[in-house]
């Protein structure tokens, strides 16, 4: 039995629909990302799913329970809140202590549980500090102690790693992602950050406009991307309009390119993603069977692991391209090259309906 | 000449802010002294020697012991009654929005606009059509209604600076509302209330102009027992009255100080970070 279901949820405010008809589950120990911009509803998905909010129509399912209707603490859910939310007259362990008493846990466990807990996020020996003296990252670690301890059945994250600075962000998404797999819980990320979505999440629901636009894992969606805003929202490529025809497709500025077996035929986009374009100096040869346009650099940047181009074609359409640094390319700013492309790393998308 | 004009300005806003300060402190420095004057009239300041003997008078008067007592127990009764109301009314005010919430803001806060001689006069009329004979019951509900508006503004104040997300964090850790009101809101209001309270018991025990209307024979404040004594028995125990209520509202202001800080509550209307 799944332990969330979420069914035919919607969700009104004023006229405006913020949750529309949306359904997934959640099974056991996984760990889903509602992942969207702002605006999109996971925000209100994950209130929906705490009881902050009721819904207006469908059901909410918690370990075959409905739970739609039932009041916060009728739940058992854990939730860390964007800014944690530490109670601030209280120390780290009466933090941690507050749910375990309010769920009825016998005094004789708490130091116990406490202690694992604090174990668990690293925080021992912090027990007696004030959420004050705590950093940013440190005051995270006791919110993710404080809803672990009840042991609830789901655990809701709510933008878990936007308020710390870019740096810090990085080294705790991947402990993060450690607690979540040795806790063994069942999560829900919400997230606008498609790289936190990706790096911790085993399946991604992205969302727009209170719609779920597409699910699957972080390469399932970034590879194969339902439609125009997906692509857009994770990752960058590079669009034209045209009409396909079999296994070719013609832009609006007349460049035909291969795009490999496509079924169906007519007006549609062609997307392809910079990283996937090879920009080779005239001369050199890489991909068989690749697309080849000739063009020039027209700007460049020195990214470091990754370099920019943006090469104007023939045509006088603009391309971005990422190279990675390998030593090995010299192409300069101002300089005639071409681009390979290969068919199967052609995106074609249908017009949005 | 720009320094010079800025330097005056400097000079002409210390000067004003001593002589507002001494304008204050002077009469009532003068009042203190008074009250220890050795003459047994009321004469020119300053006293030509120093007794106490006004205020053995005092505690030996039953007309102004009666009203000290009342007083303080009007104070204390009318500070409980405010700051449990006030409070209520407060959590109401920040916690819900629904249509007709400014006019209640605004009705709540009215009494510190309408002036008191009105409010007497009018709860007057009103308890004597409804039958409210009891002096002390008429006392404790006036003074209700001008003490509340301290004790939901500085209670307002406080909530406002309160994070939603800690009310709703105790609620997904299985806090129920009024668990989670009793064990997070209010512990992070309690300056807030504190101030309230403390304003509440200052202007309870200050008030003569609603207390005049409310009083019967039996339950007048000392405030009042001033007001007639001025009229018909003029001596220097209304001085010795007077230093006895300053030093109850310099305790209140240190207490104030010792639990929000005198700064958080009067410069910035408690308002948190």
């Amino acid at each position: 039995m799944p332990v969330l279901e979420f069914s035919n949820v919607n969700k009104r405010f004023g006229g405006e629909l913020a949750v529309d008809n949306v359904s997934f589950q959640v099974g056991e120990g996984r760990i889903v990302s509602l992942l969207g911009p702002s605006g999109c509803g996971k925000t209100t998905t994950l209130r929906l799913i705490a009881g902050f909010e009721q819904p207006d129509g469908g059901d909410i399912r918690i370990r075959g329970e409905s739970v739609a209707r039932k009041r916060p603490y009728e739940r058992n859910v854990g939730l860390v809140f964007q800014d944690y939310a530490l109670f601030p007259h209280m120390t780290v362990e009466a933090n941690i202590a507050f749910g375990m008493r309010e769920r009825g846990v016998p005094q004789s466990e708490f130091a116990e549980r406490t202690a694992k807990v604090l174990e668990l996020v690293k925080m021992q020996g912090l027990q007696r500090r004030n959420p004050h003296q705590l950093s940013g990252g440190q005051q995270q670690r006791v919110a993710l102690a404080r809803a672990l301890v009840t042991e609830p059945s789901l655990l809701l994250l709510d933008e878990p790693l936007s308020n710390l600075d870019a740096k810090l962000r990085e080294s705790l998404r991947i402990e993060l992602k450690q607690i979540l797999r040795s806790a063994g819980i069942t999560t829900i990320i919400v997230t606008h950050d498609q790289s936190e979505a990706m790096s911790m999440a085993d399946h991604i629901i992205v969302m727009s406009k209170g719609r779920v636009m597409q699910r699957g894992s972080a390469e399932e969606i970034y590879s194969t991307p339902a439609n125009r805003f997906v692509a857009d929202f994770i990752g960058q490529s590079n669009w034209f309009n045209g009409q396909l025809q079999g296994n070719r497709f013609v832009t609006d500025d007349g460049l035909t390119i291969a795009v490999g077996d496509r079924a169906g035929a007519g007006a549609a986009e062609l997307g392809i993603r910079p990283e996937r374009i090879a920009v080779r100096t005239n001369g050199t040869r890489g991909w068989d069977g690749a697309n080849v346009l000739g063009g020039k650099i027209e700007t460049t940047e020195y990214l470091g692991p990754t370099i920019h181009h943006w090469v104007r074609l023939q045509s006088g359409r603009t391309v971005h391209a990422i190279v990675q640094n390998d030593g090995q390319c010299f192409a300069r700013h101002g300089q005639d090259i071409h681009l390979e492309i290969r068919p199967e790393d052609c995106l074609v998308l249908g017009p949005e309906p | 000449m720009k320094r010079f004009t800025d330097s005056l300005l400097g000079l002409v806003v210390l000067g004003v802010s001593i002589i507002t300060v001494l304008f204050l402190v002077i009469p009532l420095l003068m009042a203190a002294v008074m009250s220890f004057d050795s003459r047994e009239y009321l004469g020119q300041f300053p006293p030509p020697g120093l007794s106490t003997r006004w205020y053995t008078s005092f505690f030996s008067d039953a007309y102004y012991l009666k009203g000290l007592k009342v007083s303080l127990l009007l104070a204390l009764t009318s500070t409980c009654l405010s700051t449990m109301v006030g409070v209520a009314a407060a959590f109401t005010l920040d916690r819900y929005r629904f249509p007709g919430r400014e006019v209640l803001s605004a009705f709540f806060l009215s009494p510190l606009i309408v002036p008191h001689v009105i409010i007497g006069f009018s709860l007057l009329l009103f308890f004597s059509s409804i039958g409210l004979l009891d002096g002390f019951v008429r006392l404790v509900l006036g003074h209700l209604i001008i003490t509340v508006p301290y004790v939901i503004r500085t209670t307002l104040a406080s909530l406002v600076g309160i994070r939603k997300s800690f009310m709703e964090a105790a609620l997904i850790l299985g806090a129920t509302e009024s668990r989670a009101m009793w064990k997070i809101t209010v512990p992070l209001a309690k300056t807030g209330i504190a101030a309230g309270a403390v304003f509440a018991l200052a202007y309870s025990l200050d008030d003569v102009s609603v207390s005049l209307f409310l009083t019967d024979p039996n339950f007048y404040t000392l405030p009042v027992a001033m007001t007639n004594m001025m009229r018909s028995q003029f001596d220097l125990r209304i001085a010795s009255a007077s230093v006895l209520l300053m030093i109850m509202t310099i305790v209140l202001i240190w207490l104030l100080d010792r639990i929000a800080g005198l700064d958080n509550v009067v410069g910035q209307g408690v308002y948190h970070k």
